[in-house]
């Protein structure tokens, strides 16, 4: 017990109250309970091991985040050769996935302001943030529930800001497209006769 | 006829389409469509952020996508603030500090 307190004070300060974000991180990277337990434990104690490597008063949530995601791929990694996050999505085709607010489109003479997002049910929302491949979970992850800049997002994801941003407003309009069609189901936004949000790309201008 | 329809509506559009100049915050609804989530994000530079505002919120085409892509963001955002490490969790990973001779410097664990 001869470490100092200095450094267990700065831990305590920095590192400790950030057990929660640190844990729902996990949560949605893992989509697992008891996994999310144990990448957080194993990133605290990594963390505290390394912590001469932080410094004072940067992002420490940007770094146990670093930590937390580098564990979560190299565990991945191992459980089997390709894991979601590297090939989720290189081999969709990328104009398959809209950069359009085709929600926006579909909605619009029924809800232009879209009242529908106000009812839905916070565990759909989270359902479907699990559901999306995982580049663009992170992204959206760090983003919307972690309130991150692009930049931070790069530095923790290892991509370029450009990346950073392509992922995550197609991880955004994934989401809608699920939630759309989930709120349609539900009967929270009526459904029109043409169908599903990708029909309303033909009343794009 | 399809594309007599179709002549007739795009010269429709050329004849709607204002000058630059009188485009809101000066920029056409298409570049402020694209750059919606940045500016909601906080993330365009001061001079842009200052015209694809000025548009988002005076145009009339616009400035409902705005509030719609405003309460999608907030309706994500709102499923990020009740989840909590669980109570065993907290105590295992002080358990596994102090293994590795972490001590709480106020003595308790708070």
């Amino acid at each position: 017990m001869t470490r100092s307190t200095a450094r267990d004070r700065s831990f305590e300060d920095e590192a400790l109250p950030l057990m929660d974000a640190v844990y729902r991180f996990a949560l949605r990277l893992s989509k697992n309970p008891d996994r999310a337990q144990d990448l957080t434990q194993d990133t605290f104690l990594r963390a505290y091991q390394n912590w001469e490597k932080y410094t004072p008063g940067t992002q420490a949530k940007s770094w146990l985040f670093t930590i937390c995601r580098n564990l979560f791929l190299r565990r991945e990694e191992r459980k089997k050769r390709h894991d979601e996050i590297v090939t989720s999505v290189a081999d969709k085709d990328p104009r398959q996935i809209s950069r359009e607010a085709t929600v926006f489109m579909a909605v619009r003479d029924r809800d232009p302001e879209g009242e529908f997002w106000r009812q839905m049910v916070d565990e759909e929302v989270l359902s479907a943030i699990d559901a999306l491949p995982g580049e663009f979970r992170e992204a959206v992850v760090l983003s919307d529930l972690e309130d991150m800049s692009y930049q931070e997002i790069s530095e923790i994801t290892d991509a370029p800001v450009g990346t950073v941003k392509s992922r995550l407003f197609r991880g955004r309009r994934i989401l809608q497209e699920r939630l759309y069609e989930y709120a349609t189901e539900q009967g929270i936004v009526q459904a029109t006769a043409s169908g599903d949000a990708t029909g309303a790309r033909e009343t794009l201008e | 006829m399809k594309w007599v329809e179709e002549l007739r509506r795009l010269l429709r559009k050329v004849g709607r389409e204002k000058p630059m100049e009188e485009a809101p915050g000066g920029i056409p609804c298409e570049e402020a469509a694209a750059r919606t989530f940045e500016w909601l994000d906080g993330e365009l530079d001061a001079e842009l952020e200052a015209k694809v505002g000025a548009h988002l919120e005076t145009c009339a085409r616009c400035y409902p996508m705005l509030l719609f892509e405003q309460s999608f963001r907030e309706a994500v955002a709102r499923v990020a603030s009740d989840e909590k490490a669980p109570d065993e969790l907290r105590d295992r990973i002080m358990d596994s500090l102090e293994e590795e001779g972490y001590t709480a410097p106020g003595a308790s664990r708070g």
